[in-house]
């Protein structure tokens, strides 16, 4: 039982898990002679093919471009030939896919766009837009539009999300310690978007010293720079959360950060705007780590996109117990790979595999009204009852009781002793709630 | 090649998380059980090896009528969740040395046919059973069950010490066991359970710090109960200190007010839950003369946990005000 006599509480202690990965340096991943570019691998609309199977492509080529407003441009992360463009397996299902040949010279194409620029809001959000930045904290919600704050607003915080809380996870662990600088500089070129920024918070959480540590050495010219040393529990890292622990503000249900004035960003996510906007560089390539007790040999890689999970897999000596799950991202979030078949995208931040005892679910059985549920929830919702309200039928009740407001954290289920599929049923109210919603129209 | 090659079909496909706590229910029942060891031992030295019947009759017979009572309602058979154990044993701890081996078996079947499998079983029973099944004792029972007797061979009849310090009196009176006696549980009649403080707070430790109880509610009820008859007696230190360590205050705090099914889910509600108990313990124990003060504040704030629970809904990240929903358990 989590408490606190405050009563506001919220946040779990699954096993962090990081320690195989934590210290090591990342390498750079051998690349793969095929490699698979989903057009669906960031939030929005599918990007929109603009290769023909036999073109000839380079590093930072686009395959697809952005459709519409909330979508993002795919790059080649290879010089090559495009020999498919074809359903394949992905994260997220069967979907559209270029698959591109690599001839192994790593030929450049040009930068995509003309870098030696002065630093306005029109060129930084061009650039963005044109890398294909996504979140690549997981989410992959096209960068360019969360940067891109709507007329009158005030941003007035900037907040660089280092929480990284998902165990296993060591990619911006790592990112954090090699690449400070860099980070740093890629909030120097944010600061042109928000003219009413007070304060730019990097949020950390206190497992990982070293990376507060190099932040603190690499900011430490820049006053209004800080390092908020978070507390080590899941999902620290959630954006409501952090913005929440930081700035002490709520973002409004169904609203976006901006409606508190704050833009949250993942640490790789800024070291990929530092490269879009000094370098024309576009996102073709990103850190991952590959973790997991069946994993002979876990790593920290920077991986090209497209890559094959099941390749990198290799890299890491392969598996020395056959895993009862392979997951793209953590245990608490991440999502079930059908055969590693699936390439690595833009929002991958780590592959982990479990045994099948790690991931062993176990058999449910009756709430005994522990309340665990609710004390672990990040935003003070009672798991139970909206589990229970759908249990039986009653839809209406399971959103009055805040079924919308879950962010599908995974704690309510992790923590429940009784293993009530608490998550799976909040999942399904929410479908149900916006299936009649979108019936009233 | 790698293993990977031959992962198809062999990888569990499911939704997140995907990893799970290995506490199971069963297992905080039994850090319950073995909170229970302190208590029990203290009781057993006391008492003698007739507490371990009282223990053992409940325990066996709370188990074996909630076998009977879900195979006979095609249920499906839960009593490996070890809830009826607690149960069991609580109530052969609630009684005296005294007590009629039946008045165990009358409880703990009272207990887990009425209390908690009749009002829909365990998670869903608004009354702790419990503290149910003792209270329905005292009222019906109470000529074979307040044979007060100080601990020794002699089997010495006496008043309890709540006997001198309940019902409109103000001080301690000079026959009421000293606070360390008190504490300790020499020279102390009263149920077996419940004599030793120093057992039970063992108990209460252990289980604060494996997680398994919310250390606000045992602590705010003795804290409020101690307060509140201060309020009463002019802040007579002596007067309060005996109160909050006397009859089955420390026992109920612990093991009973802490029971998830009949207590709050809400944080704020259990603060509520612990205040009001502590409060009416005071009231009864200072306006009635009667034995069983406790068990009815507690059964009184599980009959109000629910509305508790409606009005102190937590309110949801990003909203302005609390959920309002009707709550009910046991609705189907």
């Amino acid at each position: 039982m989590r408490f606190s006599f405050k009563g506001k509480q919220g946040g779990s202690h699954p096993d962090e898990n990081k320690e195989r990965t934590a210290n090591l340096p990342i390498v750079e991943a051998e690349v793969p002679r095929i490699l698979v570019f989903p057009t669906t691998m960031h939030i929005g609309a599918p990007a929109n093919p603009v290769v023909e199977v036999g073109d000839k492509v380079k590093i930072g080529t686009v395959l697809a471009e952005a459709a519409g407003k909330i979508s993002a441009a795919i790059h080649s992360s290879v010089s090559g030939e495009v020999v498919a463009i074809e359903k394949r397996q992905t994260v997220n299902g069967l979907a559209d896919c270029i698959v591109v040949q690599n001839n192994q010279k790593d030929e450049k194409d040009a930068p995509i766009i003309n870098f030696d620029q002065k630093l306005t809001k029109e060129f930084i959000l061009d650039a963005v837009r044109k890398a294909g930045i996504v979140g690549m904290g997981g989410a992959a919600f096209p960068t360019s539009v969360k940067l891109d704050s709507p007329p009158g607003s005030t941003i007035d915080t900037l907040i660089i999300n280092g929480a990284e809380c998902e165990s296993y996870s060591t990619s911006d662990h790592r990112v954090m310690i090699e690449s400070s600088d860099e980070i740093i500089q890629g909030i120097q070129v944010l600061r042109h978007l928000f003219p009413h920024l007070k304060s730019i918070v990097i949020g950390i959480e206190d497992n990982k010293p070293e990376a507060i540590d190099a932040l603190e050495i690499a900011s430490s010219e820049y006053a209004d720079i800080s390092i908020h040393s978070l507390r080590t529990r899941y999902p620290e890292g959630s954006e409501k959360n952090l913005i929440q622990n930081i700035t002490g503000r709520e973002v409004p249900p169904g609203e976006l950060p901006v409606a508190v004035h704050c833009v949250v960003l993942n640490t790789s996510t800024t070291l990929a705007i530092y490269r879009a906007t000094t370098f024309g560089e576009p996102l073709y390539q990103r850190v991952v780590s590959v973790s997991g007790t069946p994993v002979v040999e876990p790593k920290n890689l920077l991986v090209r996109i497209g890559t094959p999970v099941e390749f990198l897999i290799e890299q890491c000596g392969g598996f020395n117990t056959l895993p009862g799950k392979l997951l793209s991202g953590g245990p608490m979030m991440g999502k079930t790979l059908a055969d590693g078949s699936e390439p690595i995208i833009k929002g991958t931040t780590s592959i982990t595999a479990l045994t099948p005892e790690e991931a062993e679910v176990g058999d449910s059985s009756d709430c005994i009204m522990c309340s665990e549920c609710v004390n672990v929830c990040p935003v003070s919702l009672q798991p139970i009852l909206i589990s229970d309200a759908f249990e039986r039928g009653n839809i209406e009740k399971a959103k009055k009781l805040g079924a919308m407001d879950c962010i599908e954290c995974g704690n309510c289920s992790y923590i429940c002793p009784s293993k009530i599929s608490l998550l799976e049923n909040i999942r399904s109210a929410k479908a149900l709630i916006k299936a009649e919603q979108n019936k009233a129209g | 090649m790698t293993q990977t090659m031959e992962l198809e079909g062999k990888l569990v496909q499911s939704q997140s998380p995907h990893i799970r706590t290995k506490r199971t229910s069963s297992w905080v029942m039994t850090q319950v059980l073995i909170a229970l060891i302190p208590p029990i031992i203290a009781a057993t030295y006391f008492f003698g090896w007739k507490v371990l019947l009282l223990v053992g009759l409940g325990m066996a017979t709370a188990v074996l009528s909630e076998y009977l009572f879900q195979k006979f309602s095609y249920q499906k058979i839960r009593i490996q969740d070890r809830s009826a154990m607690v149960t069991g044993a609580l109530i052969g701890l609630s009684l005296p040395v005294t007590a009629p081996w039946w008045t165990v078996v009358i409880g703990a079947i009272f207990a887990i046919v009425i209390v908690k499998q009749m009002n829909g079983g365990i998670g869903k029973n608004y009354f702790n059973p419990a503290v149910a099944a003792r209270v329905m004792l005292k009222v019906f029972f109470s000529p074979w069950i307040t044979d007060w007797v100080l601990p020794g061979t002699d089997a010495i009849s006496t008043a309890t010490p709540l006997e001198f310090i309940g019902n409109g009196v103000k001080t301690v009176a000079a026959t009421v066991p000293s606070i360390g006696e008190l504490f300790m549980g020499f020279n102390l009649g009263g149920n077996v359970g419940e004599t030793s403080k120093l057992a039970i707070l063992m108990g209460m430790i252990y289980l604060i710090l494996r997680r398994v109880i919310n250390p606000k509610i045992p602590l705010l009820y003795i804290v409020t109960t101690i307060v509140a008859t201060g309020f009463y007696s002019g802040f007579d230190l002596d007067f309060m200190l005996t109160h909050g360590l006397t009859g089955t205050l420390f026992f109920a705090a612990t093991y009973m007010a802490t029971d998830y099914s009949s207590g709050s889910l809400t944080p704020e509600g259990k603060t509520a839950f612990a205040i009001g108990a502590g409060l009416l313990t005071a009231f009864f124990r200072i306006t009635f003369n009667f034995p069983g003060g406790v068990g009815f504040a507690i059964l009184i704030m599980n009959a109000l946990a629910p509305y508790i629970d409606q009005k102190l809904m937590p309110r949801i990240y990003g909203h302005q005000q609390r959920p309002e929903v009707k709550y009910d358990r046991q609705a189907k």
